[in-house]
């Protein structure tokens, strides 16, 4: 049994369709006027049928008043760290601290390299994250005085200007599975954010995921609690319970008021461009996931 | 070709774009370098503005592969609704304007592919296809900047505040002189300047740019310049690289002025989404837009100057039988004419265009409580259907979406403006009926819809051990349901190692559960069933099969042959299933029909097969074998339904239309439209004089 305690997160997992060109914009506002805490975008930039993420994410701000947003998770290989952070940091600034920076080593290579980007082998993409992940804490630093310098084998910043800082102390999540992702999240980062439906194990994944993120953070001297868990899920409502995740919206929040005791799972981010889906979720879900752990936590 | 002139203005925040946008700024333009990201700044600004022109006008193209930097420019132009200018600076620029062109261009097939000396590209997907064609601005006063800009860029910005009114003038010389060193029309770039305020109308005019962009602390009002404003709509502009990609023989200089805002062709961004049709691959020399009924008037005139071009007509495209695209010829597209109002709520009549889609149709009428079946496809256009037939969901109990016209506005082929009812133009009504495409361009239907409630939805995947044992059955089987019942039946080829099955769809026009299962079950009952689904739901939720946004891709020629037949006889059944195995077809589709359509007289409409219980189509890809195998089952059909039928012989009019039906349609296609003007879908030919 592991919980870190943190306050409970739900949010919603987009597809940036680009075709109707404002659907993935429209869920997002779904999210924002249903009450969910988290409206992200996952980021394929290779697939022309969607949106560059970072400009329906900030598109999307624009249109939403509450909800906080994210990438799950940027393409780090296709977007430079001193623009993600920069960019981050403005749009931080723009809606006043809503803004969390979701990002990823890189999964479709061939995608990738289409585009004009080097290919990396799985060792190469943790140590250029980790490169990338300083660079961004870096630019965010603005009372440091002097400018960036990085020099890493993947990133080279030389007298970068620092700055903006974004508006609240923003929060890096890592998409991760394999133990050498998750050691480097463990050391420098503020969250993990798998998909369920990667998990070839199911929810019971998470102990392993756990396990090598709390060695590594008690290694770099960091509490284990700094680190958020994160988790895409997908599911379907039900009149009536057939397995996990596929039943009425009690049988969910029982299961995931069990991730939340068993694994310390504190943010629940579904997979759905459903409106009425996101909708449930929100009303009939999350109250009820929050009452359960906070009757346990209690 | 001059540019009518713009102002915009710099900006660092919403409140200032929104302020430009009240005082009419035709641009909002954000900064090289603000406090942060300026890209991440415009997209934010994009999302609290609505009409002016969005640009930040120093990208650093450093920030990213040139291929994102496309992307990102085809969403936030999307996004924002066309309203995206891109100005690149920074190193290379020659070579990422390049492949951001390229990515853009997703007309192109194939992906980009692109070696420069400095970014390398292997293979990116091109696309999303913006909302417009994104001008791309560059910048830069030393020689080498200018040239570039002369060779390729759609306009060229400087600032009042590095380069003087001189060093501009010369500039500008050598940006002509190097437009025209590249064939292009150097009045093609726009010149933009960023000024400070305090300039009045004669220092603009001296200084010779089009677009100005003030960089103030309070955004001046536009009065002083208001002068300057052409006063006439923007010129319709096309650069050299555009007007390089038009056919021959078309008069494009002569398209009439209505138009020309909305025509489309070969070079322009826009010709990705209208050249191709659902099932059908095209590369039509000029797309006509009418948005009026005024507009396909002279939209007409236009075609009648084209005698010896294809002309096609569309509505929304999914036509078979209508050749509505071509290869270099013209055509007329009504997507835009798609209103869809209810006329009198006491006589439940309604009025559509002939661009607008079946499912908007449905979805529109079903808050007062009404249906009307058209076909079995949401995206289906009105006008290519409700000038054929319509075969749909509903058939059985109401009959075809023709028998629930009540009037049509047509233009004819000699640009009159006709109406047609039971009381109008008679002989045109009784044609528009089942051969409108023959006589005119229907602008406007006026149909008499039907209360429909809920209705039960089965999809059934049914055993088809002995398919032509099935058939008999399930034809047995419908043509002793009652008239609530209509469907289909859909069977592909047999595959080795899998079991044979057959798709059953149907539609029981009943909000009563009971007796929805009650009806469904002689049919249901035919054969074991592998998979079976049944909902009530609204008619909306069975129509609204079409995804929306998005446009047509359609490749190559699709091969599809009609036969309409009374009983599914063992005979016909066997020939058929033979045709299935040989693998001629892809599919086999048989729709109900019968019920309510056969209670209208075979003389009442055009569409004369009324005694037909069953419409049969099969799709294949070769032309020789579907028509070999389609032969054997010749002498079981009489007649066929012309909106699935793609052979073009002389022989398919003729089972199309009985003899009488025929001959009737062939005087008529003499008085209305002698010249033979609508001639892309099943010709009737004129009787002789």
């Amino acid at each position: 049994m592991t919980d870190y305690g943190h306050e409970l997160l739900f949010g919603a997992f987009i597809t940036p369709t680009a075709q109707p060109v404002h659907q993935a914009v429209e869920l997002a506002v779904v999210a924002d006027r249903a009450g969910l805490d988290l409206a992200t975008f996952q980021d394929h930039p290779y697939l022309p049928r969607f949106h560059d993420t970072w400009t329906l994410i900030s598109y999307a701000a624009a249109r939403t008043s509450r909800i906080r947003l994210s990438g799950n998770v940027l393409s780090l290989p296709l977007r430079q760290p001193a623009v993600l952070a920069r960019s981050h940091a403005s749009l931080d600034r723009l809606t006043g601290g809503r803004i969390e920076l979701g990002l990823g080593a890189g999964a479709f290579w061939d995608g990738i390299e289409a585009m004009g980007a080097r290919r990396l082998s799985p060792g190469q993409a943790v140590s250029a994250l980790g490169e990338a992940i300083r660079v961004i804490r870096a630019v965010w630093d603005a009372e440091r005085a002097g400018p960036v310098t990085v020099h890493g084998e993947y990133y080279q910043v030389e007298g970068l200007k620092r700055g903006p800082a974004p508006a609240h102390d923003m929060s890096i999540w890592v998409g991760a599975y394999k133990p050498r992702m998750l050691r480097l999240i463990g050391r420098a980062a503020d969250g993990v954010l798998p998909s369920l439906s990667y998990l070839e194990g199911g929810p019971g994944d998470y102990a392993t995921i756990n396990q090598h993120i709390d060695d590594s953070a008690r290694e770099a001297g960091r509490d284990p609690g700094q680190v958020r868990r994160l988790l895409n899920i997908n599911g379907t409502f039900s009149e009536f319970g057939r397995s996990f995740l596929n039943g009425p919206a009690e049988q969910w929040a029982e299961e995931l008021a069990g991730l939340t005791l068993e694994h310390g799972i504190s943010a629940f981010i579904l997979a759905s461009d459903d409106p009425s889906a996101i909708e449930e979720f929100a009303a009939e879900v999350a109250p009820a996931v929050r009452e359960l752990v906070a009757a346990e936590r209690a | 070709m001059t540019h009518p002139l713009r102002f915009g203005a710099l900006v660092t925040s919403v409140a200032g774009a929104r302020r430009a946008e009240e005082l009419g700024y035709d641009l909002i333009a954000v900064p090289a370098a603000p406090d942060g990201d300026d890209w991440t700044l415009l997209t934010w600004i994009a999302g609290h503005t609505a009409k002016a022109g969005l640009v930040a006008t120093g990208l650093d193209v450093a920030r990213g592969e040139p291929a994102m930097l496309a992307r990102a420019a085809a969403s936030l132009d999307l996004l924002s609704g066309g309203r995206l200018e891109l100005a690149l600076t920074g190193a290379h620029v020659d070579e990422v304007a390049d492949i951001v062109r390229g990515v853009l261009d997703a007309g192109e097939t194939g992906p980009l592919r692109y070696l420069g000396e400095h970014h390398r590209v292997p293979k990116a997907q091109r696309g999303p296809l913006p909302a417009h064609r994104i001008p791309i601005w560059l910048s830069g006063n030393d020689q080498r900047s200018l040239r570039l800009a002369g060779r390729t860029a759609d306009a060229w910005v400087a600032d009042l505040d590095v380069i003087d009114a001189g060093e501009l003038a010369t500039a500008y010389k050598l940006i002509d002189a190097a437009a025209i060193e590249a064939e292009r029309d150097p009045s093609e770039i726009r010149r933009i300047l960023i000024i400070g305020p305090g300039l009045g109308p004669d220092d603009l005019t001296a200084l010779g740019a089009d677009t100005f962009l003030v960089r103030a602390d309070e955004i001046p009002e536009l009065t002083a310049w208001e002068t300057l404003r052409d006063a006439a709509g923007p010129p319709i502009f096309r650069p050299s690289s555009v007007r390089a990609k038009r056919r021959p023989g078309i008069d494009y200089d002569g398209v009439p002025a209505s138009l020309a805002g909305t025509a489309v062709e070969p070079g322009d961004l826009d010709y990705a989404r209208v050249r191709s049709t659902y099932m059908r691959g095209g590369a039509p020399g000029l797309v006509l837009r009418p948005r009026t009924t005024a507009e396909v008037v002279n939209a007409l005139a236009f075609v009648r100057r084209h005698p010896e071009l294809p002309f096609g007509l569309r509505s929304a495209g999914h036509g078979m039988s209508g050749r509505s695209t071509n290869d270099g010829g013209l055509v007329v597209s009504l997507a835009a004419m798609n209103t869809i109002e209810v006329l009198d709520e006491s006589r439940r009549l309604i009025k559509v265009g002939p661009g607008a889609r079946w499912m908007d149709v449905a979805q529109a009428i079903a808050p007062y409580g009404w249906g009307l079946s058209s076909g079995d496809y949401g995206g289906v256009g009105v006008g290519g259907l409700a000038t054929a037939g319509g075969v749909g969901w509903l058939a059985r109990k109401h009959g075809l979406t023709i028998d629930h016209l009540h009037a049509a506005e047509i233009v004819l082929a000699d640009g009159s403006v006709v109406r047609a009812s039971a009381t109008e133009n008679t002989d045109l009504f009784w044609a528009v009926r089942g051969a409108g495409a023959n006589f005119g361009v229907v602008t406007s239907f006026e149909f008499e819809v039907y209360d429909v409630g809920n209705v039960g939805f089965a999809q059934l995947v049914m055993a088809a051990d002995d398919p032509a044992e099935l058939l008999v059955k399930w034809g047995r089987a419908i043509e002793e349901s009652p008239r609530d019942v209509s469907g289909q039946l859909l069977m592909g080829p047999p595959r080795p190692g899998q079991p044979a099955f057959a798709q059953v769809m149907a539609v029981v026009d009943n909000d009563d559960p009971e007796t929805i299962v009650e009806q469904l079950q002689p049919i249901a009952a035919i054969a074991p069933l592998y998979q079976q689904n049944v909902v009530l739901t609204p008619y909306t939720g069975v129509i609204s099969n079409a995804a929306d946004g998005g446009y047509h891709q359609g490749a190559g020629e699709p091969i599809s042959r009609s036969g309409l037949i009374e009983h599914l006889t063992p005979e016909f059944a066997r020939a058929a299933m033979n045709l299935l195995a040989s693998g001629a077809v892809h599919w086999f589709q048989i729709r109900t029909v019968g019920g309510a359509v056969a209670d209208v007289a075979p003389s009442e409409t055009a569409y004369a097969h009324r005694s037909a219980n069953f419409s049969v189509i099969v799709m294949g890809s070769s032309q020789r074998r579907v028509d070999a195998g389609w032969a054997a089952l010749a002498e079981h059909f009489d007649g066929l339904y012309l909106s699935f039928e793609t052979d073009l012989s002389p022989a398919r009019i003729e089972e199309a239309f009985p003899p009488a039906t025929l001959a009737r349609l062939r005087e008529l296609k003499h008085r209305y439209d002698p010249d033979n003007l609508f001639r892309d879908n099943f010709n009737i030919k004129a009787a002789k004089r």
